[in-house]
C-alpha cells in the first residue's frame, strides 16, 4: 500500500506578529530596564526577599533593580503547563501553548439591566446571572465575575460575596480578583472546601488569581500581599500590567511591550524568591488611551495587535498568556460592538493565548451586558471553525466522491455530505434565511434573536448545586469576614 | 403486532431516515393486512410532518431530512399503486423542471426531493428545457402541480413564455403553476400569471398541500 512521507501538515491558519529575533530584541531591551531603571515596591517583605535572598539591587526610594542571571532563574522554575479545575470536577482547563481558551472578564461596575435597557450598578444577582450563562454556553472555558458585586455589606469584602455569587451557577475554572491577601486567603480557603484541601487545590487549581501592578514599574502594598500569598500557597497567579500606551507606558506598540514584560519579569522574579515554581501567567490588557476621549480603549485594532505580539513573547519565554478579546468601546450590541468583538476575539485565538479574557464587555471595560455575553459565544463558534483549519486526508480530498457524482450530478443525496457537514459551524443566532421567511417572521435582528435566547437560558438552565453542608461552611467563611471588617 | 406499533416503527424509521428498515416495516405490515391508507397516513405522512416541523424548529438538518424524503420515495414506490387499487386519492402528481438557457439543477433538485418526501409522485424534466417540454409533460402525466425554476434574471422571463405556451396549447387550466429560484419574487409570479410563488423547498410543500386542499 502506497503511503505518504515527509508531510507538513497546519493543524490551523498560522498566524505570528513577531518573529524570535524582534522578541530577542524585546527581551534584551526588558531585562535592560530591570537592570538600569528598575521598579518600586511598597512591601516591606518584597523588598527583603530581593535585599538578602538575591543579587538584586534595592535603592533608597524603594526602587528594585534585578540582573538577568536572577529572571532567567525564575524563568526556569516556571511550570510549562498549568490545569485548572471547576467545582464539580466536570470541567478542565489545561493550559498549554496553542491551546485556546475563553472567559469572561471581571469586576464591570455598571450593569445594561434586561427590563429598563438602561445602565445601572451591578449588583449580586447579576454575578449569579452572568455565571449560569457562562455555566451554559459550551464555547465558554472560565469565568471572571463579568461584573463586581457592589450591594455586598461591605466593599472590603466584596470578592468573597462575589466568590460565592459565581460559585452558586457556575461550575467551570475561575479567575479571581481580591481586595487584598487576607481577601484572597479567604477565597483559597473557600476553593480548599470544594475541592477537598490544601493539596487537591496545588494539585487542580480551582481559580487563579488575578493580580496587577501599577504602571509604569510600581507596585503597591496590595498586589505584593497577594503575589506571596499566592506563592506561598500555590495558587497559580497573573500579574497584569495595564499600560495605557501614551499615558502609562510608551506610545510604541514596542516600547509598551518592553515595559510591560519588565513589570511581568519583576513578579516572576518575586515569587521565584519566595517560592521556585509558583506558577504566573503573563499578560493582560494592552492597549491605547484614545486622544480624543481619553478612554482605554477595549475596541482598538492596537490592542489585539499588541496583545498576540504578547504572546508571541509568551511562547518564546515559556509562559502561559492571559490576553483579551470580545471586547469593545460600544455602549450597545450595534455594529461597532460586533465588529471589534469580533476582530479581537479572532486575532486572540489565531494568536494562541492561553485564556482570552474580557469576553462580552462593552462600554470600554466598564458595562456589562448578558445579551453580549450570549452573542459572544456564537462569534467564538465561528472563530474556532475557521482556526480548526482545513483536513486534506483522502477522506476529506473525496476524490472518489467527485467521480460518483460527475459533471452536472449533485452531493446532497451523498452520504459523504451526511458525514462530513456537521464539521461545519452551525449558526444559532445568525440568520440565513430568504428574505421572504425573515419578514415573514418579523424581520428580527440578531439582537432580537439574542435577547430571547439568553431568556431562555435564564429561565431554563439549572447549575448543578453546591452541597449544602459545603455551602454553610462556605457562607461561614464569608459571614466572618464581614464580621472582621464591620 | 398491533397496527398502530407497526406504523410507528414506520414513523420512527422514517424519521431517521433509514430506508432498508423503513420498507421490511411497510412490507411486513402489508402481509399483515395493514390497509395502504393507513400506513401512508398513520406511518408515513405523520413522520413527514414531524420531519418538516423539526427542520423548521432547527432540531434536523438538511442531509437528514433528503434521507427521510428519499426514504418516503421509497416507500411511495410501494404504497401508491395499492391506493390506486383500493381507489384511495393519492397526494397527486407534481412535474418539475427548470427552463430554458438555465442550467441550474441543485435548488429545483432540492424541491423534487422535498415533494417526493410529502408523497406526491414526481417527474423531474431536468434543466435547460424548451417551453414545448413543459407542455408536452403537462399532457402526458396530467399533474396537479408544474413548478419552473429560474436562478438567473436572464432566464426568468422563460417561465412566462413556458405559461403562454399552456396558454396557445389550451391546457393553462388544467395545472396550478408554482414558480421559485433566488431572483423570483411574488410580485414576478402574479406578473407572468403563475398561480403560486415560493421562496424555498420547504415553502413550495406548505404552499401546494395548501393549493391541494383548498381545491
Amino acid at each position: 500500500m502506497v503511503q505518504t512521507m515527509n508531510q507538513t501538515v497546519f493543524r490551523g491558519p498560522q498566524f505570528r506578529v513577531l518573529t524570535d529575533s524582534q522578541i530577542e530584541r524585546i527581551y534584551g531591551a526588558a531585562i535592560d530596564v530591570l537592570e538600569t531603571v528598575g521598579a518600586q515596591f511598597h512591601h516591606e517583605e518584597a523588598l527583603d526577599l530581593f535585599r538578602h535572598k538575591s543579587d538584586a539591587v534595592v535603592d533608597s526610594d524603594n526602587v528594585v533593580r534585578v540582573p538577568a542571571s536572577l529572571v532567567e532563574r525564575a524563568l526556569r522554575s516556571q511550570p510549562r503547563t498549568i490545569t485548572l479545575q471547576g467545582r464539580s470536577g466536570k470541567h478542565l482547563l489545561r493550559m498549554i501553548p496553542d491551546e485556546v481558551a475563553f472567559g469572561t472578564g471581571s469586576d464591570l461596575p455598571f450593569f445594561i439591566d434586561r427590563t429598563t435597557g438602561d445602565r445601572r450598578r451591578t449588583v449580586r444577582r447579576d454575578v449569579c446571572d452572568a455565571g449560569k450563562i457562562v455555566d451554559y454556553l459550551p464555547e465558554y472555558e472560565f469565568f471572571m465575575s463579568h461584573g463586581i458585586v457592589t450591594d455586598a455589606p461591605n466593599p472590603q469584602t466584596y470578592d468573597r460575596h462575589q466568590y460565592l455569587a459565581m460559585l452558586e451557577t457556575c461550575t467551570k475554572p475561575m479567575v479571581l480578583t481580591s481586595v487584598d491577601g487576607e481577601g484572597l486567603n479567604d477565597l483559597w480557603r473557600m476553593a480548599c472546601l470544594l475541592c477537598g484541601g490544601p493539596d487537591n487545590f496545588r494539585m487542580r487549581p480551582q481559580f487563579v488569581a488575578y493580580i496587577e501592578p501599577i504602571s509604569p514599574l510600581n507596585n503597591d502594598r496590595t498586589a505584593v500581599e497577594k503575589l506571596l500569598l499566592a506563592a506561598e500557597k500555590g495558587i497559580p497567579a497573573m500579574y497584569t500590567p495595564c499600560p495605557s500606551c501614551g499615558a502609562t507606558a510608551p506610545a510604541s506598540l514596542a516600547g509598551m511591550l518592553v515595559q510591560s514584560l519588565a513589570e511581568t519579569l519583576m513578579a516572576v522574579a518575586l515569587c521565584y524568591l519566595k517560592q521556585p515554581g509558583t506558577p504566573l501567567i503573563m499578560g493582560g490588557v494592552t492597549t491605547v488611551m484614545d486622544m480624543q476621549t481619553t478612554t482605554y480603549s477595549y475596541g482598538a485594532p492596537e490592542l489585539s495587535l499588541a496583545s498576540a505580539a504578547n504572546t508571541d513573547i509568551s511562547k518564546w519565554l515559556g509562559l502561559r498568556m492571559f490576553s483579551t478579546g470580545g471586547c469593545t468601546d460600544a455602549k450597545c450590541l450595534d455594529e461597532q460592538c460586533a465588529a471589534e468583538q469580533m476582530t479581537n476575539l479572532l486575532y486572540a485565538h489565531l494568536s494562541g493565548a492561553n485564556l482570552v479574557h474580557d469576553v462580552g464587555y462593552i462600554g470600554s471595560g466598564t458595562i456589562a451586558s448578558l445579551d453580549s455575553l450570549v452573542l459572544n459565544n456564537e462569534m467564538i463558534g465561528m472563530v474556532r471553525k475557521f482556526c480548526a483549519g482545513i483536513n486534506t486526508d483522502d477522506d476529506h480530498l473525496a476524490l472518489d466522491v467527485i467521480d460518483e457524482a460527475g459533471p452536472g450530478g449533485e452531493f446532497l443525496t451523498h452520504d459523504h455530505t451526511f458525514r462530513h457537514w456537521k464539521e461545519w459551524f452551525l449558526p444559532r443566532l445568525q440568520d440565513r434565511s430568504d428574505w421572504d421567511t425573515w419578514t415573514a417572521d418579523g424581520s428580527r435582528t440578531i439582537v432580537d434573536r439574542t435577547r430571547e435566547e439568553t431568556d431562555r437560558i435564564l429561565a431554563e438552565h439549572e447549575p448543578e448545586p453546591i452541597d449544602p453542608a459545603i455551602y454553610s461552611r462556605l457562607r461561614k467563611i464569608v459571614k466572618e469576614a464581614d464580621q472582621r471588617h464591620s | 403486532m398491533s397496527t398502530s406499533s407497526t406504523c410507528s416503527q414506520i414513523s420512527e424509521a422514517l424519521i431517521a431516515g433509514r430506508q432498508e428498515e423503513l420498507l421490511k416495516h411497510i412490507h411486513s405490515a402489508l402481509e399483515q393486512g395493514t390497509e395502504a391508507e393507513q400506513i401512508m397516513n398513520e406511518g408515513l405522512v405523520a413522520a413527514m410532518d414531524a420531519v418538516g416541523q423539526r427542520w423548521k424548529a432547527g432540531d434536523m438538518f438538511l442531509p437528514e431530512v433528503i434521507r427521510s424524503a428519499k426514504a418516503m420515495s421509497g416507500a411511495m414506490e410501494i404504497i401508491r399503486p395499492k391506493l390506486i387499487e383500493s381507489n384511495v386519492k393519492t397526494m397527486g402528481t407534481f412535474v418539475i423542471g427548470t427552463v430554458l438557457r438555465d442550467l441550474h439543477d441543485i435548488g429545483k433538485n432540492l424541491v423534487a426531493m422535498m415533494m417526493e418526501g410529502a408523497g406526491f409522485k414526481v417527474v423531474n424534466l431536468g434543466i435547460d428545457l424548451e417551453p414545448q417540454v413543459f407542455v408536452d409533460a403537462v399532457k402526458e402525466h396530467k399533474p396537479d402541480i408544474l413548478g419552473m425554476s429560474a436562478l438567473l434574471t436572464t432566464t426568468m422571463p422563460q417561465m412566462g413564455e413556458v405559461i403562454n405556451a399552456l396558454k396557445e396549447a389550451g391546457i393553462r387550466d388544467q395545472v396550478k403553476i408554482i414558480v421559485g429560484g433566488a431572483p423570483v419574487t411574488e410580485e414576478f409570479a402574479q406578473e407572468i400569471g403563475a398561480d403560486v410563488y415560493a421562496a424555498n423547498a420547504a415553502a413550495t410543500v406548505d404552499k401546494v398541500k395548501a393549493m391541494m386542499s383548498a381545491a
